[in-house]
């Protein structure tokens, strides 16, 4: 695994006080957070940075992570020593958990509730294998394995029809030994037809591992779509932008146009302008209700780039009594 | 590395599903008076079934993670978290506007 180097990530000195760390994560926060940033790769860079603050904010896992030596650089080939965490004591009574306590009563964040912020699966596996779970500084006493959250992006399509996923999760566990191995898992997960944007899927059980006697949490899947090349998503509701030649707006048009179930005929009524939307019912994403279809005319003109095109034009413009700027000399 | 491969199936929370709001504190990492502070500013409408337990319709989770997600990582309090999420809503429905505007005035 790779060193990563948590200090050159929030973009502070090894010296740094503890309000110097929050400072420059509270501002690297704001500008990388993925629900308010149009930055590339603001999520990537969002989870490395929780990754560092998860460290440098807490004086036990900051005093440790600094004891690997300042000489490692970014990206160098890393294991933990043989001795990882010897050495150190624990505040409140276990590993890790009243520093965290006291972290999150200093941070003061209104509304906030006590668990459930900071996850560790999203993290490297260099944080996993120095402070996850087995390791001294994870949290312990915690019967109840906790709800695991992940992404998981899908094309409109696959949204439209339902779509399988293979999953890779990756569980520390700790070996007889008492070294901690990274476990990784495949799973497949059936995605039913209909799932929109931002919406949550239930895998029961496939959390944490309970540590004690208690149940594995759940694993939930935040949805994510990706753009489509021809559909514009809005809830259930999917948009087309549809060309039209300027015939077919005006003296309407029966057409074939696209939708995510395949092909279907629509007409075009007479006298239709650009820009008006036409409705398909039910044609969009599945539902109760199922959404709709709109189809948004673009009217797009042929170009005069032969004779008889011109000589069409010419005729347009003799014989029709057609102002388009009438509105302008009232 | 043993890799074993389970096919799981997915339970969707959505439309018609109402979520208990301890459970909802829980996804979305609130605490339950966030969660009824976000019902005053309409946010969320929660139920009230039966009395003295609140349930809230799973349509409102990922507006409430959003939430949920601005007050732990940048340190916003309950309101300024609802504000900034209407102001992010807001901001990508004009966006989305804007890109319908522009596919219709494209030359492709």
């Amino acid at each position: 695994m790779e060193f990563r180097d948590y200090y050159k990530v929030l973009g502070v000195e090894r010296a740094a006080s503890a309000d110097q760390i929050k400072t420059a994560y509270r501002r690297l926060a704001r500008k990388y957070h993925p629900d308010v940033s149009k930055e590339p790769n603001a999520e990537a860079r969002f989870k490395e940075m929780q990754e560092a603050y998860e460290v440098l904010k807490d004086p036990e896992k900051r005093a440790a992570y600094n004891q690997l030596g300042a000489d490692w650089k970014a990206g160098e080939q890393f294991r933990p020593p043989p001795d990882w965490g010897s050495g150190f004591e624990f505040s409140g009574g276990r590993p890790g958990g009243g520093s965290r306590g006291a972290g999150r009563a200093g941070r003061s964040r209104a509304g906030a509730a006590e668990d459930g912020a900071f996850q560790d699966q999203d993290f490297s596996d260099f944080f996993s294998s120095l402070f996850g779970g087995g390791t001294p500084f994870s949290r312990t006493g915690r019967a109840a394995g906790r709800d695991h959250h992940a992404r998981v992006a899908i094309d409109l399509e696959e949204a439209y029809r339902g779509t399988t996923r293979t999953l890779e999760l990756r569980r520390p566990e700790v070996k007889p030994d008492g070294s901690v191995e990274l476990r990784t898992h495949t799973v497949r997960v059936t995605i039913p037809a209909g799932v929109t944007e931002g919406q949550l899927i239930r895998l029961a059980g496939q959390g944490e591992p309970p540590s004690g006697a208690g149940q594995a949490g759940d694993l939930y899947l935040e949805v994510h779509i990706q753009p489509h090349r021809l559909f514009q998503l809005e809830g259930r509701d999917v948009t087309l932008t549809f060309p039209v030649a300027p015939w077919e707006a005006a003296l309407g048009a029966s057409v074939t146009v696209p939708t995510l179930g395949g092909t279907v005929e629509m007409q075009i009524p007479a006298g239709a302008q650009s820009g008006q939307k036409l409705r398909l019912r039910g044609r969009g994403l599945a539902g109760q209700p199922a959404g709709d279809q709109y189809v948004q005319l673009k009217v797009v003109l042929p170009a005069a780039n032969t004779p008889q095109a011109k000589a069409l034009y010419e005729e347009m413009r003799s014989k029709l009594d057609f102002d388009p700027r009438a509105n302008l000399s009232r | 590395m043993v890799r074993v491969t389970h096919r799981l199936e997915a339970r969707v929370l959505g439309e018609g599903d109402w979520i208990a709001a301890t459970e909802i504190c829980q996804l979305c990492s609130l605490d339950l008076g966030a969660v009824m502070e976000l019902a005053e500013l309409g946010v969320v409408a929660p139920r009230e079934i039966p009395p003295g337990e609140w349930q809230i319709p799973a349509t409102a989770l990922p507006r409430l993670r959003v939430v949920g997600r601005l007050i732990h990582d940048l340190g916003v309090n309950v309101s300024g978290a609802a504000l900034a999420l209407e102001l992010l809503e807001a901001q990508r429905e004009l966006e989305r506007r804007i890109r319908s505007l522009e596919r219709l005035v494209s030359d492709h």
